[in-house]
């Protein structure tokens, strides 16, 4: 009798939350190798009162059945794996990835997780740091008297020292992929954490045959989210949700009817 | 008592499962590949005699029962997404899932690669292709119009899409899974499949709304028809007539 004020409540709990996930994609628009996500609903179970090809009478069956949906939930939130805006920053430390890899990055925990957030600083001991000071794996220390550093596009390090006319090689920095990177774990701070939805990380060299894709020095990833898609989304959802408690009104309506109907 | 007393009754009863279609119907408004369910009613008594025929007793008995719901197979508008395992029927057709409880259909094609890099749905059932499930290597995946998965220009498998007869019996099952009655499948004649983008719900709130509407009213006829059964004739008929 009170299915369709339940109904309308998962479908106002559904807009509500794809409200959220909106403006969480619109308040990370300018956050560094952020993935915007989208919500994947899905509808509920449903209640049978007339099965579909049921026997109507000895000889003929109903051939639609009345079958009322219970409403919708939200599902997931997918990730969307499209490469952001690459902005060029010319800082040494700004890098980005062009291709599907996320860097390593050791955690207080010592726990590895992955970001695709590529603008690097040095910590006190010259050791290469994310801004909230993770290190990058595998650990890179730059000489405090290097001059210049280079990183190749296969993520070869190398700094030049005064009074040395070769570069010298420091370090390599290496590439993680995912079977399924949709499946990571973000923990925020731009972190990801691998599950076992995401696989074992399979890692490698920037450039190789992993598909890891090439590290570009001096350049770093913008947030992959659009604006005007996400204000479409906002439309809907507010729209949607006015619709939904249309709905809890008008039940609301009926039952009062009935309550009247003694009176 | 009045049998018309009864037939109110059922209808007022009929339209409290006909708002609970509409609250279905816009509940899953932006439920990726959700086919929308419009309901019709069927006449209490096949025949009215025409002495009875007055503008309440035809209402009451047209729209008596709740017969079903027919389901709208129509397509809908595509969303672009930009994610490569994203595809979007635009024809008619369904993909093919394997689920623990059997073979399931699907308009949703909001799919993702799992740990072992098999194409699944969201809620993790595989995909299944002309040879089964699907297993995508690494590398770029591309979705050509009628279905075939290639990676890196290296052949996968092809989706394999089913398509009914009009008259199939598809039951609805949650989670956008559709039922059919067994070997009722056949394979899709020409498939149009487009990469990156996801079919939108068909359940159209225009339509939605009228529809709560005019339950709402039809409802409230209903009640007024119960209570003039009610107070008019039962109540006058028990407590006036004694009097006399």
């Amino acid at each position: 009798m009170d299915r369709a004020l339940y109904t309308a409540a998962s479908g106002m709990q559904t807009q509500q939350t794809n409200l959220e996930n909106v403006a969480n994609n619109l308040a990370n628009g300018s956050t560094t190798g952020f993935r915007r996500r989208r919500l994947q609903f899905q509808d509920l179970m449903y209640q049978n009162m007339v099965l579909p090809g049921a026997a109507s009478t000895q000889q003929t069956t109903y051939p639609t059945g009345l079958q009322i949906g219970l409403g919708a939930r939200t599902a997931a939130s997918e990730v969307i794996q499209t490469q952001g805006d690459i902005e060029a920053t010319n800082n040494p430390l700004d890098l980005a990835i062009q291709g599907q890899g996320f860097f390593q990055v050791q955690m207080p925990s010592g726990e590895i997780a992955y970001t695709r957030a590529g603008s690097f600083h040095l910590d006190s001991t010259g050791i290469i740091v994310t801004s909230d000071g993770n290190q990058l794996q595998p650990a890179i220390t730059i000489p405090p008297s290097a001059t210049n550093i280079t990183i190749g596009t296969d993520g070869t390090v190398s700094v030049q020292l005064p009074g040395q006319a070769q570069a010298q090689q420091v370090g390599t920095i290496q590439l993680a992929t995912f079977a399924n990177p949709g499946g990571l774990n973000s923990i925020g701070s731009n972190l990801l954490l691998e599950t076992t939805a995401s696989g074992n990380p399979i890692v490698g060299t920037a450039g190789g045959a992993e598909g890891l894709g090439t590290i570009q020095q001096g350049y770093v990833e913008n947030s992959n989210v659009d604006v005007v898609s996400e204000f479409i989304q906002m439309i809907l959802a507010q729209r949607s949700y006015e619709a939904n408690s249309r709905v809890v009104h008008a039940s609301d309506q009926m039952f009062q009817t009935v309550n009247q109907l003694t009176s | 008592m009045d049998s018309g007393f009864y037939s109110a009754f059922s209808g007022l009863a009929a339209r409290m499962d006909a708002l609970d279609l509409v609250a279905n119907n816009l509940a899953n408004a932006s439920t990726v590949g959700y086919k929308a369910q419009h309901e019709f009613y069927r006449s209490l008594s096949a025949w009215l005699q025409p002495s009875l025929s007055t503008p309440i007793n035809d209402t009451v008995n047209h729209f008596g029962v709740l017969g079903g719901a027919n389901l709208d197979l129509s397509s809908s508008s595509l969303e672009p997404t930009g994610n490569d395992t994203d595809v979007a029927l635009e024809g008619p057709g369904f993909f093919s899932v394997q689920t623990q409880n059997g073979l399931r259909y699907t308009r949703a094609g909001n799919f993702s690669l799992n740990a072992k890099r098999q194409l699944v749905t969201v809620k993790g059932d595989l995909v299944l292709g002309d040879q089964g499930p699907i297993q995508v290597p690494s590398g770029t995946l591309s979705v050509s119009p009628d279905g075939t998965l290639s990676v890196d220009g290296t052949l996968v498998a092809k989706l394999k899409i089913a398509d009914f007869t009009k008259d199939t019996q598809l039951t609805p099952e949650g989670s956008t899974y559709f039922t059919a009655p067994q070997g009722a499948a056949k394979a899709a004649a020409d498939v149009s499949i487009r990469q990156g983008n996801l079919e939108t719900s068909n359940s159209d709130p225009v339509r939605s709304t009228v529809a709560l509407i005019e339950v709402q009213r039809t409802a409230q006829l209903m009640e007024k028809a119960l209570s003039i059964f009610h107070n008019e004739f039962n109540r006058t008929a028990t407590t006036q007539i004694p009097q006399v």
